[in-house]
């Protein structure tokens, strides 16, 4: 995908308009009159603040504030319904389950995979930004380390999706799976950087540093 | 366009790489915005005692806490008030100006505030800059840096590309993963490799701090550099720290006698969402006085990740440009980025390296792609190895010590060879998964990764897991070096971790000759005062980069 000039146009008009509605006050605002979460082929209901799991077969999924609600494709126009579908999918395979939150106060994949592992029974999280970064990470582990890192959103594509929830299952069976091979695209950076920077400002205005992690319950249509 | 008639022309400007670029106009309220944005702070100061009490138009008692840390550890009040007396035309005039000393541009530069040196340097031009680096980096040999990655994290490949990157000239060369617990292995290959290119190479692993830091300490690596600071309190505290604990983390590494600098650059805090509405330049002259505040030797900048950024804006490589002078402004050592792909544009991207690489700075990039850039693993550097021999052809093109060095292919296949080697006599010694010779013998002779088969990753992470809970370190891996046949390496080995003790290549700006011998900013500072003065290129030294092996010579004809 090209960077396309209109979209681009598009966010930076949305953007500087929420400034001026808002005037100085925090933009978390926007994210606290959410309006009822709407994406083609899946719903998201939040069911109340995410709890701690003691399910040994569960891999908890955190997204990123506005995923799925504002962003509705990742980075390169990969529908976010689908990443969650594969997600799902991959977990399945292995006979496990991925229980979703929605993290507001980062929008850090680091810190919401690492938030994600915390509340996981198994230990083990994952954590997918709007735009498609990910990871996979584990407990015990330091916030800044992981189990799989994902850090190229455009070039992660559905088979990967599938793989990283396939992946986070085995290592939730206590498995020492092969990493998923990793996509390396040198010239992601000078075609998507600038883009990146616009939709993680935009991302990152949706965050609530005051709210805790709630728990979505994922119905695909 | 549909309907319109289009201009042939046009069309095919539309199909140039650089229309592939993503360029992106100025954003002011998010702070997307290179060099002089109309939200920066003016400068001002007023001191109490020796006490800053107001700093570019702020009271104290407003400071983030980033700028208390700047205010109390960053900025020499002794001079303070004189420095902020001279005018922005008036200072940037002093760092062109060849009868001022580089010590006196330092002595007033350190004592300014943050918002008076970005607005020192918008009063300068590219050239300007590249004057002022001429004088102001303070080692005054240039040398150069390498990245050695593989996309499939194999340990023979890694050993054997940090040895032929060790054998072009790089002096440093650091590493990073494609899966996190190769670490250890990646560390190992530099560490093995590196001392087979040339010994008294300082290899580096990047990865999460704290593994950073115990690597180091048991000896399997030599320097560390990606210890990041931001801009912003938000970003800082995004990812868990403060000027105080980077500062913290700094003296652990000086306490156990390993080298190490910060990193930071322009953009890193708009690509994080948190930029505040001030310029890149502004934000990460914040970043450059920290690092001088936390008393560290050195930063790599000049964007590094996220030049795609300020590659994206107008006059951003200016800025860019701006940021490595005033890392050198502060006395500091900068390893000066041109280590990220930010263009699909031949143009563009050697236009890039140009600001540092005529000048020349501590270390021109940090780092040069040693692997071809689908094996880079810090996601592709401004230049690979399939561009080296262009690198030569420049450096002899200008007459410019570039840090590298014409080589021939028989004497890159004996140092990949025997660095391959090595690691399978070491892996075998330690009991880790078996490395073949076939293994060997592919890594020797490939161009990349694709060239070679897959290893056992599974059992390779499990060794690497292995490697970090039984506690081996250098001295292990010199050891078995010693055992089976390597000794001359094993000895490089130790010559290194004798360096730890020795501790003279914590002075600024600091590498390791083959004997041993320390080069830094203290015995080799930078004396440049105009023309005949400087750095000046030894006769041995031009024979070397004039001597590229494909050019013909008159003799042969």
């Amino acid at each position: 995908m090209q960077i396309n000039p209109e979209l681009l146009e598009k966010i930076v008009t949305e953007v500087l308009a929420e400034i001026e509605a808002s005037g100085a006050a925090p933009a978390s605002a926007a994210a606290v009159t959410a309006a009822p979460e709407a994406v083609a082929g899946v719903s998201l209901q939040e069911k109340g603040p995410a709890s701690r799991g003691t399910d040994p077969k569960e891999v908890v999924l955190a997204i990123s504030p506005a995923f799925a609600t504002t962003f509705k494709t990742t980075i390169v126009g990969i529908p976010l319904s689908a990443v969650l579908r594969q997600v799902f999918a991959g977990t399945e395979e292995e006979g496990l389950h991925v229980r979703v939150i929605r993290v507001y106060h980062t929008s850090d994949v680091a810190f919401m995979a690492h938030q994600a592992a915390r509340l996981s029974g198994s230990g083990i999280g994952i954590g997918i930004l709007s735009r498609g970064t990910s990871i996979i990470h584990q407990r015990n582990l330091a916030p800044l380390s992981n189990l799989e890192l994902f850090p190229q959103s455009p070039v992660i594509d559905l088979p990967t999706f599938r793989a990283i929830g396939k992946n986070a299952a085995k290592y939730a069976k206590g498995e020492s799976p092969t990493p998923v091979p990793t996509n390396n695209d040198p010239m992601a950076r000078p075609r998507y950087q600038g883009l990146a920077a616009l939709l993680h400002n935009k991302e990152a205005s949706f965050q609530d540093p005051s709210k805790a992690p709630v728990e979505l319950a994922v119905s695909f249509e | 366009m549909a309907g319109t008639k289009r201009s042939k022309r046009f069309e095919a400007l539309e199909n140039r790489p650089v229309h592939l670029d993503g360029f992106i106009g100025e954003w002011i309220e998010v702070g997307l915005y290179a060099m002089g944005s109309p939200q920066d702070p003016k400068p001002s100061i007023k001191i109490e005692g020796d006490k800053i009490v107001e700093m570019d138009g702020k009271p104290r008692s407003e400071f983030t806490a980033i700028e208390q840390f700047v205010a109390d550890y960053a900025v020499n009040t002794k001079n303070a008030t004189e420095a902020m007396a001279k005018s922005e035309i008036e200072l940037s005039r002093m760092l062109v100006d060849i009868n001022v000393p580089r010590t006196e541009c330092i002595r007033l530069f350190t004592a300014l505030t943050p918002a008076k040196v970005a607005r020192v340097l918008e009063t300068m031009n590219v050239v300007e800059m590249m004057m002022a680096m001429q004088k102001m980096r303070c080692r005054q040999t240039p040398a150069n840096q390498a990245h050695v990655t593989s996309a499939k994290d194999h340990p023979v490949m890694l050993a054997a590309d940090a040895a032929e990157a060790t054998f072009r000239g790089f002096k440093e060369i650091e590493t990073t993963v494609g899966v996190v617990r190769y670490g250890p292995f990646n560390a190992l290959a530099l560490l093995v490799g590196g001392q087979v290119g040339r010994r008294g190479t300082l290899s580096q692993d990047a990865l999460e701090e704290a593994f950073e830091l115990e690597v180091g300490m048991r000896g399997l690596t030599h320097y560390a550099e990606t210890v990041s600071v931001y801009g912003t309190e938000r970003v800082f505290v995004d990812g868990d720290d403060t000027p105080w604990s980077k500062s913290f983390l700094a003296s652990a590494y000086a306490s156990r006698g390993l080298k190490m600098r910060f990193t930071s650059g322009t953009g890193s805090e708009v690509q994080m969402g948190a930029a505040e509405g001030k310029s890149m330049l502004y934000l990460e002259t914040l970043c450059i006085m920290v690092t001088k505040g936390a008393g560290v030797q050195g930063l790599q900048n000049g964007s590094i990740s996220c030049i795609g950024v300020p590659g994206a804006v107008p006059s951003g490589l200016r800025a860019v440009t701006a940021e490595n002078l005033i890392t050198m402004c502060l006395d500091l050592e900068v390893a000066s980025g041109n280590d990220q792909t930010f263009t699909h544009s031949d143009q563009r991207r050697t236009a890039r390296t140009m600001p540092q690489f005529l000048p020349g700075t501590d270390w021109i990039f940090s780092g040069y792609s040693a692997v071809p850039n689908y094996d880079n693993m810090f996601a592709g550097s401004n230049w690979d190895i399939a561009d080296v021999d262009d690198y030569l052809a420049l450096q002899r093109d200008f007459k410019v010590d570039g840090g590298l060095r014409p080589v021939q292919e028989e004497d890159v296949i004996a140092v990949r060879s025997k660095a391959g080697r090595a690691m399978q006599a070491v892996f075998e010694e330690l009991g880790f998964p078996p490395i073949t010779d076939d293994e060997v013998e592919a890594c020797t002779y490939a161009f990349g990764s694709k060239d070679i088969g897959d290893r056992n990753i599974p059992e390779d992470l499990k060794a690497a897991e292995r490697l970090m809970k039984e506690g081996i370190t250098g001295v292990d891996v010199a050891k078995a070096l010693a055992k089976r046949g390597f000794r001359d390496v094993a000895e490089s080995l130790i010559l290194m971790m004798r360096q730890r003790v020795a501790g003279d290549y914590l002075q600024t700006s600091a590498w390791v000759a083959s004997d041993g011998t320390v080069y830094s900013a203290v015995n080799d500072p930078n004396t440049y005062m105009g023309p005949g003065t400087g750095y000046k290129m030894s006769d041995e030294r031009w024979e070397e980069i004039k001597s590229i092996p494909w050019a013909i010579r008159a003799e042969d004809i």
